[in-house]
């Protein structure tokens, strides 16, 4: 199968689905002649034009605004947010207006529109540019949340999003814009909340979300090389959650460790553990553990960003411990 | 017992307060909550009420004026005499001899809900110099940690609490002299009232070595209390074991208190429950006492005549897995069961299916069972009484032309009616296979 980067999947996806469909169209800032900072709509506004593909002024609460009538009458608009960081400015009309206009309008309209941006740190991008917010829109009824850790998923959830008749907030990991893995030529689509499995084990479950994913499997294989089977998850949407496939692994292997770039106090991380507590308690024979990034603003310093985030050493170290019936102390 | 009335701080950032008027005079009752004056702020003019019920007394600060945030303006006393020269020198009563002469300094009021404040650190040692806009002391409370000035010129005489304590608003922390203090004294909250104790001996300079020595301890006691501890946590009594571990050592019937204690460490996994199973049974009496038996007698074993017709017309040529699948559908489960055999030496285990389909039975390695089958037929044994084991025991023996068979359990396995219904079933089905397809 060939291979494409992230970026390219991304692009595709969209084209394709602007293609099939008048209605979609795309705005943000620097998208159109730009193509993004990050390149991943190059091309595009020469196919569609800037009816289509529009260049906003640097207003993300207007753009998002416009965006959200937009869907309300209508349209499937695609909303590039540059940074994941700049959510903050389009609190309300993400959380108070596309997410429960469906709810408060009785059902009479409906807000298909898809905010695509991204999380990541590492990119030495400083504590205002390198955060991963998705906790933060997971928490809010009425938003979807896809979270693609490879090419092939950022394509087939982008496609799902465009056609979902509900507000879809993707993250891609701005670090992975580059990486390449193997995207069929023919169209498929990646349904909402199934989780892939992207590794099998007995004897832990490791649960990452985005790049984490990576994360995961490369401690996996430093943990195979210990007799340690580890089995890795990837639930690509955290909302909705396919919790049936996480819980039927953790009764399996009766441990886990949840990875995600956000920061670990109140995050995903914290969710998803809590829920295999809650439904696989009699199951689990060690605590469920959390891996986010630690609770500080992300540093500039690469020594110290990089100190930030988990690694594949040290998922693997907690995963021994774990293993190995190690007490988990409190802090 | 008398109380200060202070200047309060009502701005974050405020230092002084101009009193805009008297509410109330001199020798006026007063209760808790009345208006006694008001201020003006850089901000705006507010009432400020009195905290305590009695008689003002000792008024020092008259309209007009600018007062010092934390000053002592006033006095709330027992009776419109109750009074004093100067309410400056407040405060302590039993022991006022041992302190140094001269104007108190007590805790500021820095929020308005506020009744305490924690002393933070001193900001002056003992016997320094001090202006009156110095930075006396730090407060910590429910908002801020603010600095305090000392609000005199003069020298750090005493300070009556120590960095760490938590003063109630308007007390006195410290006293500011005139003159330089020959014997500076150092006194925390609870030691004020009990010792007199700490006071610094006499020394030629009351700035030196000695002063140091009064205030080091100080400040280093409050870091000494936590010190976060390693290694196993206290077990309280109880036995720590993963949940995991804790249902399957209950449904093996697995005894962790006892693994803990025989000394196997803790807190136990899954992988522990082998040390468990590996223990002596010295079956204590309360075990024996719960244990029951059972028998059955049935005229005629139905079995070979059932596998040899189920191997003909259905295919299913396994008689060991119709026998599992016999005995788990006698337990009449709502889930799966995991049945063992038993026969000449060897176990089979088989997964049961709900349901009566015995061409569903297949072979299992699971480690939890629900019921063993101890197969005697074509043995010459006659009677068995084996004990319990960590599933229900159902034991098949040759009878002439029937069987007898005996159930052995415990009654946290089976209840009695549970245990009737096992044998009843079971012992129907043997004589009669065909029943199980009803």
């Amino acid at each position: 199968m060939r291979e494409i980067t992230l970026s390219q999947a991304v692009n595709e996806a969209i084209a394709e689905e602007m293609r099939r469909d008048p209605t979609v169209f795309l705005l943000g800032e620097d998208v159109a002649e730009a193509g993004t900072p990050f390149k991943v709509l190059s091309g595009l506004v020469e196919e569609f034009g800037t009816e289509r593909i529009i260049d906003t002024p640097i207003s993300e609460p207007g753009f998002t605004g416009i965006a959200v009538g937009a869907a309300m009458t209508g349209s499937r608009p695609i909303v590039d947010l540059m940074f994941g960081d700049f959510i903050f400015l389009i609190m309300d009309q993400l959380c108070n207006q596309a997410a429960k206009t469906h709810y408060m309008s009785g059902g009479k309209l409906s807000v298909p529109m898809v905010l695509r941006t991204n999380l990541g740190a590492t990119r030495r991008s400083a504590a205002q540019h390198s955060q991963s917010l998705h906790a933060l829109v997971a928490h809010i009824p009425g938003l979807k949340i896809a979270m693609p850790s490879s090419a092939y998923e950022a394509k087939g959830l982008m496609k799902t999003a465009i056609r979902d008749n509900n507000p879809v907030v993707i993250f891609e990991d701005k670090l992975m814009y580059q990486d390449k893995a193997p995207v069929p030529e023919e169209e498929y689509l990646i349904p909402f909340g199934v989780a892939n499995i992207k590794r099998e084990g007995r004897d832990i479950t490791l649960i990452a979300t985005s790049s984490m994913v990576q994360v995961a499997e490369k401690a996996a294989e430093i943990l195979a090389a210990e007799g340690i089977e580890a089995e890795v998850i990837d639930p690509r949407t955290i909302v909705p959650l396919d919790e049936a496939t996480l819980l039927e692994s953790v009764k399996r292997t009766s441990r886990a460790i949840v990875i995600d770039e956000g920061h670990q106090s109140y995050g995903i991380t914290a969710e998803i553990a809590s829920r295999l507590n809650e439904k696989a308690f009699y199951h689990l024979d060690a605590p469920v553990l959390r891996m986010g990034a630690m609770d500080v603003p992300i540093p500039f310093s690469p020594v110290l960003e990089d100190l930030t985030v988990p690694t594949p050493q040290t998922v693997a170290a907690n995963a021994r411990k774990l293993c190995a019936g190690e007490m988990i102390h409190a802090a | 017992m008398p109380h200060d009335v202070t200047m309060p701080q009502l701005g974050m950032a405020q230092d002084a307060g101009k009193i805009v008027s008297w509410l109330k005079a001199a020798g006026d009752a007063v209760e808790k909550g009345d208006a006694l004056f008001e201020v003006e702020t850089d901000k705006a003019t507010m009432e400020v009420e009195a905290q305590a019920d009695g008689f003002l007394t000792d008024v020092c600060a008259a309209e007009g004026d600018d007062v010092l945030v934390g000053a002592v303006i006033a006095r709330i006393s027992d009776s419109a005499e109750d009074s004093m020269t100067t309410p400056a020198p407040t405060a302590t009563k039993d022991n006022d001899d041992d302190l140094p002469q001269g104007v108190s300094v007590t805790m500021p009021q820095l929020g308005m809900a506020q009744d305490t404040g924690l002393l933070v650190s001193w900001q002056k040692a003992l016997g320094d110099a001090v202006a009156a806009d110095d930075v006396l002391f730090e407060v910590e409370t429910d908002k801020s940690t603010m600095e305090v000035p000392a609000g005199k010129d003069g020298y750090l005489a005493a300070t009556l609490v120590e960095a760490g304590q938590e003063v109630p608003v308007g007390d006195p922390v410290a006293i500011i002299s005139k003159d330089k203090p020959e014997a500076p004294v150092s006194r925390s909250i609870a030691s004020a009232s009990v010792s007199k104790a700490p006071a610094t001996p006499p020394v030629e300079s009351a700035v030196g070595p000695a002063v140091e020595a009064a205030v080091e301890p100080t400040v280093k006691s409050p870091p000494a209390q936590a010190q976060p501890k390693l290694g196993p946590p206290p077990t309280h009594g109880r036995t720590l074991a993963s949940p995991k571990a804790r249902r399957l050592a209950l449904e093996q019937g697995l005894d962790l208190d006892a693994l803990a204690a025989s000394g196997h460490p803790q807190p136990f996994h899954v992988a522990d429950l082998a040390a468990a199973k590996a223990l002596p049974t010295g079956a204590p009496a309360a075990m024996v006492a719960q244990t029951m038996r059972l028998t059955a007698e049935i005229a005629e074993d139905g079995l070979p005549d059932f596998a040899a017709w189920a191997a003909r017309s259905h295919g299913l040529d396994d008689a060991t897995a119709l026998l599992a699948g016999l005995g788990g559908a006698s337990l009449g489960s709502d889930n799966e069961t995991t049945v063992v055999i038993q026969r000449a030496g060897q176990a089979l285990t088989y997964t049961v299916p709900t349901g009566r389909g015995l061409s569903k039975v297949t072979a299992s390695d699971n480690i939890v069972t629900d019921l063993i089958l101890r197969d005697l037929r074509g043995t010459p044994i006659r009677s068995a009484d084996l004990g319990v084991q960590g599933a229900p025991v159902l034991t098949i023996m040759t009878a002439g032309a029937g069987l007898d068979i005996a159930l052995e359990c415990t009654h946290t396995q089976l209840n009695a009616q549970a245990a009737i219904t096992l044998l009843s079933n079971f012992a129907g089905r043997m004589e009669q296979p065909l029943r199980h397809l009803l």
